[in-house]
């Protein structure tokens, strides 16, 4: 050992013992989940306001006979898919809510990425798909998608109900005129973004269930 | 984790999910540094496959390496995976043990040389008391029981986000990507990737059936002279490749 070695004690890629790394990994990995779960309490309760109010306006899309179409990039696509597919299957409207996620059409995505460019994939579909009283909920962790924030202009320009959420404070969509409703995290991790995204879409799933089931009992 | 470690039970059932996120990282990043690409399969809900492919494809952190990695869904998984999996890739399977499927999946994987990581999303309760409606999932090298809050999307999410963070701490760790001595050791001859231990149960002329990973499989011996009942062997792609000498 030489007289530095000790502040890079594996620099020459010799480190053999695994058993330190695994309880270094174990205790990352609860501090990132007791991060993950602070991030999710706090934002709940922040968002608490916004999210009824969010549930409110998709439980009436609904009730009109509005359709939810949801939409994102990447990780954000993915979440757009699983929102759409836990809207459509909560509680007794089981099969019966009407959710599309628009990331998912692979041929028409790539055709307008293509043809007209990235930016304007979710804006075209929402432009071809959407009518007034429809809901667009589009999902970005940074807040600043621009195809995102696109499909918001043209779903407001519609009048449909326009729900974004964010992380990283919000992002662009805080100041979205385009958006009736903001969902927003304030974390710089996409991670614990999108997991906190993931919470608030659960939520958001169980009020409009709720409040339509209200309605049923009527 | 190395090649003579799967002859010890590979289930850390009931283990915390810490401990275990912390251990397959290690074996996954071993796995990647030598080549391996992710399957990623969750038949029940495939953006959750989806999500965790383009997590380990495209990083969200700058900097960090691209792993390679596929999310499959629809009918022609298995046969996909079957024709373009390659030993020594890693099938990760995310969903409920109630997934007929899934299990059909992992106790595949082993015969073809894929290691296997199943994201259970049961909650703990409703595997311990359906017991006998269940299989545990004995054929996957490594369970990872992502259910421990309320909600079973944020808990999945949760849990493979922390395994790609654990996973390129490991990177860091370049010493410890090798593997150790006695897993170098087992290393099949003619294309370096990794076998896995089986224990010979019944010979019949150049084909044996030998239990692995916990299920039973047949393989051809034709390499190894000589075999008993009960000993071990290294077994690579359905053929035996070498006899492990115990008293080494």
């Amino acid at each position: 050992m030489t007289g530095t070695d000790f502040l890079y004690p594996f620099i020459e890629g010799d480190e053999r013992d695994a058993d330190a790394l695994l309880d270094d990994l174990a205790a990352s990995a609860r501090a990132k989940a007791q991060e993950s779960a602070r991030l999710r309490e706090e934002t709940l309760e922040r968002c608490a306001s916004e999210l009824a109010h969010t549930a409110m306006a998709m439980a009436d899309g609904f009730r009109r006979g509005g359709r939810l179409f949801t939409f994102g990039n990447g990780g954000s696509a993915t979440d757009a898919r699983l929102a759409a597919d836990r809207f459509r299957t909560v509680g007794r409207f089981s099969g019966g809510l009407p959710t599309l996620c628009l990331s998912d059409a692979t041929a028409v995505v790539t055709a307008l990425g293509n043809d007209v460019g990235f930016d304007l994939v979710y804006a075209r579909e929402v432009e071809a798909l959407g009518r007034a009283g429809d809901i667009a909920l589009g999902c970005s962790t940074s807040g600043g998608s621009h195809n995102v924030l696109r499909a918001f202009a043209v779903a407001h320009a519609k009048g449909m109900v326009t729900v974004g959420l964010a992380g990283y404070g919000g992002g662009a969509m805080a100041d979205c005129r385009d958006l009736d409703h903001c969902l927003f995290v304030r974390s710089q991790s996409v991670h614990r973004i999108q997991e906190t995204q993931a919470a608030l879409l659960g939520h958001l799933a169980a009020r409009v269930r709720d409040d339509l089931e209200r309605d049923g009992a009527r | 984790m190395n090649a003579l470690d799967t002859t010890s039970p590979p289930l850390s059932v009931g283990g915390d999910l810490a401990n275990d996120l912390a251990i397959t990282a290690l074996e996954l990043a071993r796995r990647i540094a030598v080549g391996a690409t992710l399957w990623c399969v969750a038949p029940a809900a495939p953006a959750h496959a989806a999500h965790l492919a383009v997590e380990f494809l495209h990083p969200v952190i700058m900097g960090k390496r691209a792993v390679p990695a596929v999310a499959l869904e629809g009918p022609a998984t298995r046969t996909a995976l079957r024709a373009a999996a390659r030993p020594g890739d890693v099938l990760v399977l995310l969903g409920s043990v109630r997934e007929p499927e899934l299990h059909a999946l992992a106790r595949r994987a082993a015969p073809w040389g894929l290691t296997t990581l199943w994201f259970v999303t049961d909650a703990d309760t409703d595997i311990d008391a359906d017991a006998d409606a269940v299989a545990v999932p004995v054929a996957a090298d490594h369970v990872l029981r992502a259910r421990e809050g309320t909600d079973p999307w944020v808990d999945l999410v949760l849990a493979y986000h922390l395994l790609w963070e654990l996973t390129h701490v490991v990177f860091e760790h370049p010493g410890l990507l090798q593997p150790s001595a006695a897993a170098a050791s087992e290393v099949c001859v003619t294309c370096a990737d990794e076998g896995r231990v089986a224990e010979v149960q019944q010979l019949a002329d150049d084909e044996a059936s030998v239990r692995c990973g916990g299920v039973t499989e047949s393989v051809a011996t034709g390499l190894v002279d000589d075999l008993v009942a009960g000993e071990l062997v290294l077994v690579h792609a359905g053929v035996a490749i070498a006899r492990i000498d115990e008293a080494s």
